[in-house]
């Protein structure tokens, strides 16, 4: 996983970094609101941003969080640091989330044909028609806007790879499909990502 | 290669820098372009992480929970933030003891659930003593000050609470014998204890 940026917004985040983390973690151990409190803010937008670009959702992203929290919070008392706990609690994240599309019935994995060249949905194979440049103009926003169009087997894949920072044989072993299959559906995702992108600054160019 | 290989042999090989790869793209402006696009994407794509905030609810149904499973347990030496909490809440400082002596109350009531008249007897006893000085309002009052995002979630929570309490309080006067009327009685006071706990807990900005 690539190193997270930090970020240190509110009060009680400051205070979360005075109370360090293993202290956190063992006071949870023992009841502590506060700690429980501190754990939380550490980690709250990690979590709750994965549950909401996989969900596109607020309201069932933030269940997911919820559930993602409460789940660590009982198993605390086992966490003997062998891992991180931050790594452990994002994939614990990722499980609910993943747990949770199935049960929606919804793919994880785009059922489209996986392997490549039988992508005939994708708007243009013409390269060059009305080409309207992207490259170093793509801002967050419009980046989030288009990820929450992407169908959600897509979206699963490239938010694990390019969002959170997930290699390859990790959301394989994760979601439950081969490598191969992981790197065509990121990189369809990204082509797609591309066109919506596209799409949106056309609609805005024939707006202005 | 042409522009077909190029797009499939990104799938393995994003960033277009094998040398088949830049050999094609050195003659081929849609395909440059294409690879930047991409990159670009990438780039941003990590800025999605950790960018959105939850809502104050969040933490506070997990704290609930947390609570009421008992995973969050009463410390035996407070900490500076609560108490320096306690003191700016001045007129609240009673609450803590009392919703403390509800706690209990209802913990020993569910104890000896199965006897009816004592129970009862003991609601009417917890009852009257916490609704007192409990102003719903000068408490709502106070978390909209200290800090106004949480207010419309305590209205809520409180809200709730006070509706359960009349159903079970009703429940209860109609048969004062009713031993489940009156465990439910007690779970109703126990929830609004439990939110006036919460709010003396959390050290707010
Ligand atoms: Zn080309």
């Amino acid at each position: 996983m690539r190193p997270e940026k930090k970020t240190l917004t509110d009060r009680r985040q400051r205070r979360g970094d005075e109370l360090s983390e293993a202290a956190a973690i063992e006071r949870a151990k023992q009841g502590d609101a506060e700690a429980f409190q501190v754990l939380y803010d550490m980690h709250k937008r990690r979590v709750y941003s994965l549950c909401l670009r996989m969900t596109a959702n607020t309201a069932e992203a933030e269940d997911l969080a919820q559930e993602a929290f409460l789940q660590l919070y009982r198993k605390i008392a086992t966490f003997r640091g062998e891992s991180a706990f931050s790594t452990w609690l994002h994939r614990l994240s990722v499980n609910v989330v993943l747990m949770h599309l199935r049960k929606k019935g919804l793919p994880v994995v785009s059922l489209e044909e996986t392997t490549q060249g039988g992508d005939d949905d994708s708007p243009k194979k013409d390269f060059g028609t009305e080409d309207v440049a992207l490259a170093g103009s793509i801002d967050r926003l419009h980046l989030q806007k288009a990820v929450e169009s992407l169908p959600p087997g897509y979206r699963s894949i490239f938010v694990l790879h390019d969002v959170e920072g997930y290699e390859h044989n990790e959301i394989a072993k994760i979601v439950g499909c081969s490598i191969g299959n992981s790197k065509s559906q990121l990189h369809k995702a990204r082509m797609k990502l591309r066109d919506l992108l596209k799409l949106q600054r056309a609609e805005k160019a024939g707006k202005a | 290669m042409n522009c077909i290989e190029l797009e499939e042999s990104l799938v393995e090989s994003e960033d277009g820098s094998s040398r088949e790869q830049r050999a094609h793209l050195s003659a081929c402006p849609a395909c440059s372009g294409l690879v930047e696009e991409l990159r670009s994407i990438i780039a941003t794509a990590v800025e999605l992480r950790g960018s959105a905030e939850p809502s104050p609810q969040v933490w506070n149904s997990i704290e609930m929970v947390l609570r009421q499973e008992g995973l969050i347990r009463p410390q035996p030496t407070p900490r500076p933030a609560l108490s320096s909490f306690s003191a700016r809440w001045g007129w609240a400082r009673w609450l803590a003891p009392a919703a403390a002596a509800v706690l209990l109350s209802a913990g020993i009531l569910l104890y000896r659930a199965s006897v009816a008249d004592k129970l009862a007897q003991q609601v009417s006893v917890a009852a009257p003593a916490l609704d007192a000085g409990m102003d719903d309002n000068d408490f709502l009052q106070e978390i909209a000050a200290q800090s106004p995002q949480l207010r419309p979630v305590y209205e809520d929570n409180l809200r709730r609470a006070n509706e359960y309490i009349r159903d079970a309080q009703s429940a209860v006067n109609e048969d004062p014998n009713d031993a489940e009327a009156a465990r439910s009685l007690m779970d109703a006071y126990q929830q609004k204890a439990m939110l006036f706990n919460i709010a003396m807990d959390r050290s707010l900005p």
